[in-house]
């Protein structure tokens, strides 16, 4: 294990490096303050640090960051400027915002999906036309904006390892086969859309809203009022789907990041 | 309980989410504490909403003030 000692700070802290993702703050053989390192599959380092005192986060950050290589990476919510800041102190910068979006069930309305399109319902997709879609969008997805720009419920999977559940899909056929599909996990009491994709070759036909408004209608049925999805600000056609069903921001993550010395 | 070397823990329900990314949480013994939320928690985009079950490691320095650590499956 590798020890830090800090006597400079108040309180004055020994940090010790656990895990190799994992370090404790201690004072007087007390826990006050920990980070975490974790690699998520698109290769990037997340940090977090959850610390009662100001001087023993900077002291883990000075820590982990000296013992880290990087990039690296953490998340926070905008609102809360104490960690933000602490973050900022430690050298990080935003690098994009993703905006927490409330979507009211009953705010899309039928929306027929374009001509030759059919919209297979929530919980009725087949397996294998899903997996042979999610190939073509992951395949898409590493050819142009890469995973970094993806949300947490969009991975970098090996190529066997595709769709999860087909229950949680609702997708759109053309011509014998998917060209569209929308993935809905039921969070505790608010239901998220974790992620939304159509074929490039088939986009700006209006598949994504009938898909959204399709499951979302379902959600109304089932006495469900709202569901919850986050969104890049820089993707202006996801921003303007969900807006344009009445999605209404709620609350927004800051991305940060920390480049290599 | 208290964990390994470390603060309280005590399971709550989460009556109010503020508007300065803190919740307002009923312990079981009926106290109210503020409490932010992990970083792990956020790392994983895991929602915190009124009335869900979580778990509380109470900061050692102000027994008002905690931190979520875990939401438990309702």
């Amino acid at each position: 294990m590798q020890t830090a000692h800090f006597t400079s700070g108040e309180p004055a802290v020994v940090i010790t490096r656990i895990t190799p993702g994992l370090w404790h703050a201690l004072a007087d053989d007390r826990v006050v303050g920990r980070g975490e390192a974790s690699t998520r599959p698109d290769g990037r380092t997340f940090l977090s640090i959850d610390a009662w005192h100001r001087s023993v986060f900077d002291q883990l950050a000075d820590t982990m960051l000296a013992e880290l290589e990087g990039p690296l990476h953490t998340i926070v919510d905008e609102v809360d400027a104490e960690l933000t800041a602490g973050w900022e102190r430690a050298g990080f910068t935003t690098r994009r915002r993703e905006w927490e979006y409330v979507v009211p069930t009953g705010g899309a309305g039928r929306v027929l999906p374009p001509p030759g399109v059919t919209i297979v319902p929530l919980g009725e997709a087949s397996e294998g036309p899903l997996r042979a879609l999610d190939r073509v969008v992951r395949a898409e997805v590493e050819a142009t904006l890469g995973w970094q720009e993806m949300p947490a419920e969009v991975l970098a999977r090996p190529a066997w390892d595709t769709v999860v559940d087909p229950a949680l899909y609702a997708a759109a056929a053309e011509a014998g086969e998917y060209v569209g599909l929308v993935r809905v996990v039921q969070v505790t009491r608010l239901p998220r859309i974790g992620l939304i994709a159509v074929r490039a070759d088939r986009q700006r036909r209006g598949i994504a809203r009938a898909l959204l408004a399709q499951v979302l209608g379902a959600l109304h049925d089932a006495g469900i009022p709202t569901a919850s999805a986050e969104v890049n600000e820089a993707n202006p056609a996801a921003t303007a789907l969900f807006e344009g069903i009445g999605a209404r921001r709620a609350s927004s993550n800051l991305e940060l990041v920390r480049h290599g010395e | 309980m208290a964990n390994k070397a470390g603060g309280i823990e005590v399971e709550g329900t989460v009556l109010e989410c503020l508007r300065n990314a803190t919740f307002k949480v009923e312990l079981a013994n009926g106290h109210q504490v503020l409490a932010h939320i992990s970083g792990k928690i956020r790392k994983n985009y895991i929602k915190i909403l009124p009335y869900d079950r979580v778990l509380v490691e109470l900061s050692p320095y102000d027994l008002g003030r905690g931190r979520i650590l875990f939401r438990y499956r309702n």
